[in-house]
């Protein structure tokens, strides 16, 4: 939920009861002092009244007045000392329903007999007022918490921009960029603090991936010298005529290691350099002719294990991607499926305008998928010149391209299927 | 042949001067720029073998200079970048070739060996070892006179050799030369086993002595002794 939105709901989660409980609280109050003042009223009627009775000569023994408004009738009974006053519902012939009075009732003695005086007010007219200005009221505390609500909104719209505006500018970046990425600062001292402590950040974050990333290089590049010598040193010392064949051998093992060594060396700088997009994206080169290529250059190996070959490339159309990928790419699935096929074992390549399908034979058990693409999981413990990276330097390259790739286990035979475009350039390319 | 390795690491230097020597180069070492442009300045040489990271300079720098003295050498960079740029950079200034750290000091003498062939023969030179001689420019192999057929591989295995005789090529070696970075793909370096066997079969029965040793466990030595 938007941060406006919530505010604006809290806002008003507070203010509805809050307007609602004033509301309610004048009205009682309005309606009592109304009340009060009615009684007022009545008891100065009630007062005037005695007076009028107290003086006036009276001929007749009992006398009885009643209108709605007043009534005097004999009662029995003690006198009240203090009056009664009650709200009371009487009819009312003009508005054909009954309206409400508020009445004062009081047991009085004139010349000696008790009587029962009934003072009444209607409380129509007052009703009525108390009900416009109800509605008045209810009116200008809508109007208010509406103004309040959108006064709210804006503001809090124009403070909070300067927020907004550095999250989409994060949200956005990519952590190659992250160099040239700044945030002004802005009026709003939390704001500017946060921008500021972004800036920072990102040319901190910007620094240390730089670092990484020729540490990395470095690191790799560093390596291949000491390997050098390495390498030459027991190039020299195998040329010593006094070793003896245990010597020799030991050599040559070593010479090996470190042959793998530096092949490990530099698939680890292939894919660094693939990671931090060295290659050229604009490049495209077509697939069969790599493909070509590489049967070609694998053919020794291929008939050393006497794998039936079967190629299917129909598809001359240029892939996406740099020489020196494409290049990776196949030799690395073509070098796979020879690698981890068995004598006698099958190798299909299937290659049009859509995929790249390369199969083989193996004995070895279905990849399973959590460790498909991941560095150093090697397939089979039998082979020692494997690296573990050539899948996953296969899957960094589809990856850069946006090349889907599908891996697929059935009967024996591994399949790993390399997708021209991804499914939704699929689409508008067939449209 | 006057050699002169441009290398700033003094084991490697020693390592690749101790080859060159023993197969019977004169090899002069420069450890840094300034050196290295004395001496190219000073003498002549006939292939020069030139680091690009050099301490107070570039390897590059070098092949710039080589061209406006207008030098014969031949000229072979080694980096320990493997980048494509550098090759390129190498290559379009003037240099013949370009190695890439590690490399093996077989394939560096056996690079020197073509350079030098084609700069200063222009490719037409026989290369002589006993009774097999070895026209390069049309890339026959005669034995006692008499022309053997070759495989491109067998070919490449055989100059190889004879480019190393006397010295110990480890498989790998022969591997990375014939078939370059393909063959890390190879699951054993068994394939190199057929190539050799009918490379010694096919000189064998033209009447050629067995040149080939096996050097248990590590790799094969050309030799006539």
């Amino acid at each position: 939920m938007k941060l406006l939105t919530k505010t604006t709901i809290y806002f008003l989660l507070i203010m509805l009861p809050l307007l609602t409980v004033s509301a309610f609280y004048l009205f009682s109050q309005f309606n009592k002092q109304i009340r009060h003042e009615i009684d007022e009223e009545l008891l100065n009627d009630q007062i005037q009244w005695i007076r009028y009775l107290d003086t006036v000569n009276l001929r007749s023994m009992v006398f009885h007045f009643s209108t709605p408004e007043f009534s005097l009738q004999p009662a029995d009974g003690a006198t009240q000392q203090k009056p009664v006053v009650q709200s009371v519902m009487l009819y009312q012939e003009v508005e054909g329903e009954k309206v409400p009075y508020r009445q004062l009732t009081q047991l009085i003695p004139i010349q000696g007999k008790t009587y029962l005086l009934t003072l009444r007010k209607s409380l129509i007219e007052r009703r009525d007022l108390i009900k416009n200005i109800f509605f008045v009221m209810m009116i200008v505390f809508g109007g208010l918490l509406g103004f309040i609500l959108l006064l709210n909104w804006l503001l809090s719209k124009r403070l909070w921009r300067p927020f907004y505006q550095s999250l989409e500018k994060v949200q956005g970046v990519q952590l190659m960029q992250l160099g040239n990425l700044r945030f002004s600062p802005t009026s709003t001292h939390e704001f500017s603090r946060l921008n500021a402590a972004l800036n920072t950040m990102a040319t901190r974050i910007h620094r240390d991936y730089i670092s990484i990333k020729e540490l990395t290089e470095d690191a790799a590049h560093e390596m291949q010298t000491p390997l050098a010598i390495a390498e030459s040193k027991l190039e020299v010392l195998l040329q010593d005529e006094s070793l003896s064949e245990a010597q020799l051998h030991a050599i040559g093992q070593s010479t090996e290691a470190l042959e793998r060594l530096s092949r490990l060396n530099h698939s680890l700088l292939q894919l660094a350099k693939i990671e931090n997009h060295q290659y050229d994206k604009t490049q495209s080169r077509s697939l069969q002719q790599v493909t070509n290529q590489y049967l070609g250059l694998l053919d020794e190996l291929i008939k050393d294990k006497q794998l039936t070959l079967d190629t299917r490339l129909s598809g001359p159309a240029a892939w996406q991607m740099p020489d020196a990928l494409a290049d990776m790419l196949v030799s690395n699935l073509l070098g796979n499926a020879i690698r981890y096929n068995y004598t006698g074992g099958q190798i299909r390549v299937q290659l049009d305008d859509q995929q790249l399908a390369i199969s083989n034979t193996s004995d070895a058990p279905a990849i399973p998928e959590n460790q498909l693409f991941q560095r150093f999981k090697k397939g089979t413990p039998v082979s020692d010149h494997s690296n573990g990276l050539g899948l996953a330097i296969v899957k960094k390259i589809c990856d850069t391209y946006n090349l889907p790739i599908r891996y697929q286990f059935e009967n024996g035979v591994h399949t790993f299927t390399v997708f021209r475009f991804s499914p939704d350039s699929t689409a508008s390319f067939a449209a | 042949m006057k050699v002169l390795v441009i290398e700033d690491e003094p084991a490697l230097q020693t390592a690749i001067r101790e080859y060159l020597e023993q197969q019977g180069y004169v090899c002069e070492t420069a450890p840094d720029f300034p050196q290295a442009l004395t001496k190219v300045n000073d003498y002549d040489y006939d292939c020069i073998v030139a680091d690009i990271g050099l301490p107070k300079g570039n390897g590059l720098d070098i092949v710039r200079e080589l061209k406006v003295l207008e030098s014969r050498a031949g000229i072979i960079i080694i980096s320990a970048k493997d980048s494509l740029e550098d090759k390129l950079n190498g290559l379009d200034l003037g240099a013949d070739d370009y190695l890439t750290k590690p490399f093996h000091l077989s394939e560096l003498n056996a690079r020197i060996n073509a350079i030098l062939r084609r700069k200063h023969f222009d490719g037409n030179t026989t290369i002589q070892f006993q009774e097999i001689r070895i026209l390069p420019a049309s890339k026959t192999v005669l034995v006692h006179d008499t022309p053997v057929l070759l495989t491109g591989k067998e070919y490449q295995l055989l100059l190889y050799f004879i480019a190393n005789q006397r010295r110990v090529v480890t498989k790998t070696a022969l591997a990375g030369h014939l078939w370059g970075d393909v063959y890390d793909q190879a699951g054993s370096y068994d394939f190199i086993y057929t190539h050799i066997k009918n490379l010694r079969k096919k000189l064998l029965e033209a009447g050629c002595e067995d040149y080939i040793k096996t050097v248990y466990g590590t790799g094969y030595r050309w030799s006539d002794q």
